[in-house]
């Protein structure tokens, strides 16, 4: 009969590249801490900005801050891959460790390495399968990636804690032992482990590039892994979800269209689109910023939110809630917070480069704000309720 | 080698470990208490299928693939090769629902509009291109300078991890010394 422990000692030791060692996966580490703790930093702004708690405000400037930091999480996260792999290929050997545990301390460290990897492993492919639209499972991607981030970053605190002195001395020597009589089987010499790290460095900056460019104008002729190519799609703006897709093709046609304005206010009133487009127009440059790391900037004409709020008798920092044709689905409203409802830009526009909206960017009337998600940039807007 | 050495434990240990397992416990607890959105039969499969997938596929096909390759050039494969390699199987992974086009549309064109296996044929070109440089960088100041002691891969054990002996990634034989 052949016991685990036949199969396993000596596997570690047969690792022989000496790139398996302490002072390479402290690196790595540390840079992995890096990009991880930007994602999730990122990650978790965007939750709190579409689902946001009592005490939480966004402001709406600056106006392209949303663009910027979900570019940075989405970035982030394809950079992060190569550092993940190669940090998994430095520590592999430690996998097949014998006896398992040495102690309770040691038996808890590799209980935790299981929500990390598994964590760490699944927030990268599920990404990248999101942005790519692939969606092989049944559950709700944002939830998903949501709290398997927090288990992540939970077993992520837990493993610094654990190899804190570890990385601070296999960074202050070229090589250490690693824990009570466990040491990775050879030490590198530095002109490997830089030409290591440096290849490393260059597949992260490769995914970058490839990545970065939804989001930086100049690099988007680089960015192959791009969900969209700017200036591509209706008007030149590319289409989030379509109005076949809403189900609002014929409510959002029909000529008996009216925006209703009501709730907390003096006077309920509704408008014809005729009527809305002869109120005084404010013309603006904002980008669609989506969630999934692409933004693009348009010219759009309508009416200030605010200007509407005024002509309701709406009380002085009031919040909205802005209600889409759109009779089902997770993004059929959204709110505009203060901040967001007063800003001037703040439009239900009607016009994108002076021309009436087209269907799948919104038409009639859609909303378009400063630092704002690109899906609560409500779309078939027919109604503002007023909150106090 | 230093022969320090490490205890297991500690206080900073056990309170990042309190702290870090708190917080593991609140995700998990917020996966059950959403489980109409997180289905979390399904996403424990999901995420415990992933590390699998990695620690089980992922991994010993790259110790395969680097171990066959050391044998068969003698663990001569110079390191931007294998950087090469390695990149072209990681754009090739991360680029695969892409080039599939799983997501797209076809009401909505503007959805995944590019053409992803040509972009990223022409990154693993680049990546190709500078690979072969450095090689040949390498080999030209590697005959101005001799090159140091090595030990041949061959009379090494049995290496099952990682495609061949002392001179690692990035540096052609006979280039640097140390």
């Amino acid at each position: 009969m052949v016991r685990p422990a036949d199969v396993v000692t000596g596997v570690e030791e047969r690792f022989e590249s000496p790139l398996h060692e302490t002072r390479t996966a402290a690196i790595l580490g540390i840079a992995l801490g890096v990009t991880f703790g930007a994602c999730f930093a990122t990650g978790l702004l965007s939750h709190l900005i579409q689902h946001p708690p009592g005490w939480f405000r966004w402001p709406s400037r600056p106006a392209g801050l949303y663009r910027a930091t979900q570019g940075v999480h989405v970035t982030t996260g394809f950079v992060s891959i190569p550092i993940l792999l190669a940090k998994l290929w430095t520590v592999f050997p430690r996998f097949w460790t014998w006896p398992p545990a040495r102690n309770v301390a040691h038996a808890v460290e590799r209980v935790t390495l299981l929500p990390l990897v598994a964590g760490a492993v699944f927030l990268l492919y599920s990404g990248v399968a999101n942005v790519a639209r692939f969606y092989p499972y049944p559950f709700f991607f944002p939830a998903a990636h949501y709290w398997v981030a927090w288990m992540t970053i939970g077993a992520m605190v837990a493993h610094v804690g654990a190899k804190a002195a570890v990385t601070r001395d296999a960074l202050r020597r070229p090589t250490v032992a690693d824990g009570a009589g466990e040491t990775l089987p050879a030490s590198a010499r530095p002109v490997d482990r830089r030409a290591f790290l440096t290849g490393v460095a260059a597949t992260s900056v490769a995914l970058g590039l490839a990545t970065a460019g939804s989001t930086v104008g100049p690099l988007s002729s680089l960015a192959v892994l791009g969900q969209r190519r700017p200036g591509f799609g209706p008007q030149g703006l590319p289409v989030n979800k379509t109005a076949r897709g809403a189900g609002v093709v014929a409510s959002a046609r029909r000529p008996s269209y009216r925006l209703v304005v009501e709730g907390d206010v003096d006077e309920r009133f509704e408008l014809t689109l005729a009527q809305l487009e002869a109120l005084p127009q404010r013309r603006v440059v904002l980008p669609i910023a989506c969630v999934e790391g692409w933004s693009t900037s348009a010219h759009w004409t309508g009416v200030p939110v605010r200007d509407l709020l005024v002509r309701a008798g709406a009380p002085a920092g009031a919040s909205v809630v802005v209600e889409s044709l759109e009779r089902n689905g997770r993004y059929r409203s959204s709110l505009l917070d203060p901040s967001h409802a007063h800003d001037r830009d703040t439009l239900l526009a009607t016009r994108i480069g002076g021309e009436p909206l087209d269907i799948d960017h919104g038409y009639p009337v859609r909303l378009i704000g400063p630092n704002r998600p690109g899906v609560m940039q409500t779309k078939w807007v027919e109604r503002l309720v007023v909150r106090r | 080698m230093s022969t320090e050495r490490h205890r297991d434990g500690g206080a900073v240990f056990w309170v990042a470990t309190a702290v870090g397992w708190t917080v593991i416990a609140v995700a998990v607890i917020g996966v059950l208490s959403n489980s109409h959105d997180t289905q979390p039969s399904d996403l424990v499969r999901w995420v415990i299928g992933g590390a699998l997938v990695h620690d089980f596929l992922w991994l010993p096909l790259v110790a395969l693939i680097g171990t066959a390759l050391a044998r068969a050039t003698r663990g001569r494969v110079p390191g931007p090769v294998r950087w090469a390699l390695a990149t072209t199987a990681v754009l090739a992974v991360v680029s695969w629902p892409f080039v599939r086009g799983y997501g797209r549309q076809a009401a909505n064109p503007s959805l995944l509009p590019r053409n992803y296996a040509a972009g990223v044929g022409v990154y693993v070109a680049v990546v190709w291109g500078v690979a072969l440089l450095l090689v040949v960088i390498g080999t030209v100041a590697g005959r101005r300078t001799p090159p140091p002691p090595t030990v041949p891969a061959a009379t090494k054990p049995l290496p099952i991890g990682d495609g061949g002996g002392g001179d690692a990634d990035g540096e052609p034989d006979g280039g640097e010394g140390t």
